[in-house]
């Protein structure tokens, strides 16, 4: 027990003194967290909220659909509507070149004439229906003809994502469709005030009678909108806990290629002994990076006007879960430092292989957007364990019972590692455990 | 040599893996009480193998080792608390003081408290570097870390001290004092093995050497005895150039 404290303390001035590393294990994860959920909440808020994002349209509809449809995206909250490029009014050119050189992501032409030819359309199907119960004449009928549908080009970036370039479609199509809808119900009022003069209808606007509720249940019952910050916080808390297998491995291969190794097993200690003491020191640089990402999420992100990170009631389950994330990712640090000959192969081999893990275990896009292969692959990634864990905790409110099995996993995983390493070692170095 | 062998060694052959050649190949040798014994060979002779054998940082492809009448396969620990190794590299840690090293790896042997501090600060003014306690290592002059270097391998008084070259590389003030210690543990009981290029320095170092080349031993005695034995050659050194040729080493 003397050697081994005596190991930690070692360990503990070695990382003490190197304030290089210190500044990447400690503060790296801070700014990761800070600018990833930057990036992410502007993400997800451009399909949401955020008035940042630009759009050019060219409204060549002066009739109502043109302006129902500039009314509602400049209200919509989504986009800031311009009108002009350079200081000159846009038009179809303008607007395509603009796109083209990326000083826009999205520009929308609508045609001239578009209402006029919707209102008749619609007129036509009003009259065809009414036809049908008599109560328009067959001979006038013949007279409207139906128009093709017309065309609303939209110009987009080609960086643009499908997801966001979806987003707009849709939003588009929702303002015809309400127009189109709102159009129908004026059109029926006035066909049927024309054949009953006696009916006097009302003004009244076509609402929708369907309203969407949105509700994310979790374990407490209690009504809570899941936030980008919910998601991102643990997500890229495990990333950067899983990254401490850069330090740990250079500290490993370090202390081989400088000879202090061979000293230290010419002495009477058990290398699983140093081993330990780098595990242990590790282990709560890991528990204190994990605390000030969360730190980070509850502090400093709302000063970034993004939501601060709500940890719930299930503290211990917050720390349990943290503390098999670490284990996980110090176990696999070892195996991949014992196993790496030199430094550069740990460090390449340990990130890229963290990179996999992490894109294969749900933390960039979400496991249920993966094809169903890569849904099965994301179940053998120790961070997808870890995710899983974080997510019923900060998502859905879970407590100890929730996160039995993936810190099971985690555990298992540290343990098979530790195992791996310590046969591995007694192969190739039989005397020397 | 009536006394028993302190280090025996039979029939030691290291193949490492995914090398044809031997290492080592069948070596015997009996090393006794209070000798200073000199490995002497070219580059890839087989020194560093020997003493990582002896050791205990490598197993040997076939052979006996016994350390004090201990088989080291199944006495590795027990050998562990008698032998001190100063390994050819300065197996130090760069950020931490003398002291921290120093502490630390007389920790690893179980010495602790004030008696270690007391002990290490005795060691560091042999050597002229009692100012430098509480400086990092890697503030060191190359001298300077290598007599530190020399300081950890011997916290402990072992009854065995194995040094990789204790002396390459250092200035000729910092060789005398290192060369004059040794001899002084060695009045006290310490046997020493001991490897170096400098057949010189090996000469009047060592009561005996073996020239060891391209894992085989090629002469044992005492160094001047094997001069005499070769009139035609006047030194050491001439005597080495002839047993190992003069073709270069990889």
């Amino acid at each position: 027990m003397f050697k081994f404290l005596s190991a930690v303390k070692k360990e503990y001035l070695l990382l003490l003194r190197d304030k290089a590393g210190i500044i990447i294990l400690f503060i790296m994860p801070m700014v990761l967290i800070v600018i990833m959920s930057l990036m992410q909440e502007v993400g997800w808020s451009a399909i949401a909220k955020d008035p940042k994002v630009e759009i050019l349209l060219v409204n060549n509809d002066k009739d109502s659909l043109g302006i129902n449809m500039e009314k509602g995206l400049r209200n919509s909250g989504y986009f800031t509507v311009r009108d002009s490029v350079d200081k000159m009014p846009v038009t179809i050119k303008s607007a395509r070149a603009a796109v083209k050189r990326g000083d826009y992501l999205i520009a929308i032409v609508v045609p001239e004439g578009i209402t006029k030819s919707m209102r008749s359309n619609v007129r036509v199907a009003v009259a065809k229906t009414l036809a049908g119960f008599g109560m328009f004449n067959p001979n006038l009928l013949k007279s409207l003809a139906q128009k093709g549908a017309d065309t609303v080009t939209i110009f987009f970036d080609p960086t643009i994502k499908n997801v966001f370039k979806n987003a707009v479609v849709s939003s588009i199509k929702e303002f015809n469709y309400r127009s189109e809808t709102g159009m129908i119900f004026r059109a029926f009022n006035n066909e049927m005030a024309k054949q009953f003069p006696a009916y006097k209808p009302e003004n009244i606007e076509f609402r929708e009678s369907l309203q969407f509720k949105e509700v994310f249940p979790n374990y407490v019952e209690q009504e809570a909108i899941p936030t980008t910050v919910q998601h991102n916080v643990p997500a890229w808390a495990i990333f950067a806990m899983f990254f401490i297998i850069i330090p740990l491995t250079g500290s490993m291969i370090k202390e081989r290629e400088e000879g202090s190794l061979s000293r230290l097993l010419s002495m009477p200690v058990a290398y699983i002994n140093l081993l330990l003491a780098k595990v242990t020191v590790y282990f709560f640089v890991c528990l204190v990076q994990s605390f000030l990402m969360i730190f980070s999420g509850i502090f400093i992100l709302p000063y970034f006007n993004i939501p601060s990170l709500v940890i719930g009631d299930h503290v211990t389950a917050l720390f349990i879960m943290t503390v098999m994330t670490a284990l996980a990712a110090l176990g696999y640090g070892l195996l991949v430092g014992t196993i790496s000959t030199t430094h550069q192969q740990a460090a390449a081999f340990g990130a890229v292989s963290i990179i996999i893990l992490a894109a294969i275990g749900g933390i960039w896009v979400p496991v249920y957007l993966m094809p169903t292969v890569m849904r099965q692959v994301a179940l053998i990634s120790p961070l997808n364990w870890a995710i899983t864990g974080f997510y019923n905790i900060f998502l859905r409110q879970g407590g100890l019972i929730t996160i039995l099995v993936p810190a099971t996993k985690l555990l298992a995983f540290f343990l098979v590692s530790i195992l791996i390493t310590y046969i591995y070692r007694k192969i190739k170095s039989p005397l020397n455990i | 040599m009536a006394e028993n062998p302190i280090i025996e060694i039979r029939n030691l052959s290291k193949r490492y893996k995914g090398s044809d050649d031997l290492a080592l190949n069948d070596i015997s040798l009996d090393i006794y009480p209070n000798e200073i014994f000199g490995l002497l060979g070219p580059n890839g002779a087989g020194k560093t193998t020997a003493i990582s054998i002896l050791c205990g940082l490598f197993a040997p492809t076939h052979g006996e080792v016994r350390i004090d009448g201990l088989d080291l396969k199944t006495h590795l620990n027990s050998i562990k608390h008698i032998i001190g190794v100063v390994p050819q590299d300065i197996a130090l840690y760069p950020t931490l003081t003398a002291l921290e090293n120093l502490t630390f790896f007389g920790n690893m042997f179980g010495l602790k408290g004030k008696s270690l501090k007391s002990l290490i600060l005795d060691r560091l003014a042999i050597f002229g570097l009692e100012r430098f306690a509480n400086k990092k290592i890697d503030s060191f002059s190359g001298g300077m870390k290598r007599r530190v270097n020399l300081i950890a391998g011997l916290l402990h008084n072992p009854k065995i001290l194995f040094l990789d070259e204790p002396t390459a590389g250092i200035d000729v003030q910092s060789k005398i004092v290192i060369l004059e210690f040794l001899h002084e543990i060695n009045n006290n009981g310490t046997t020493i093995i001991y490897t170096s290029h400098y057949m010189e320095e090996a000469e009047n170092l060592c009561s005996r050497v073996s020239i060891i080349d391209r894992g085989n031993i090629v002469s044992t005695g005492n160094p001047k005895k094997l001069v005499a034995e070769h009139p035609e050659f006047k030194n050491l050194e001439n005597l080495y150039l002839y047993l190992t040729g003069k073709g270069l080493r990889d």
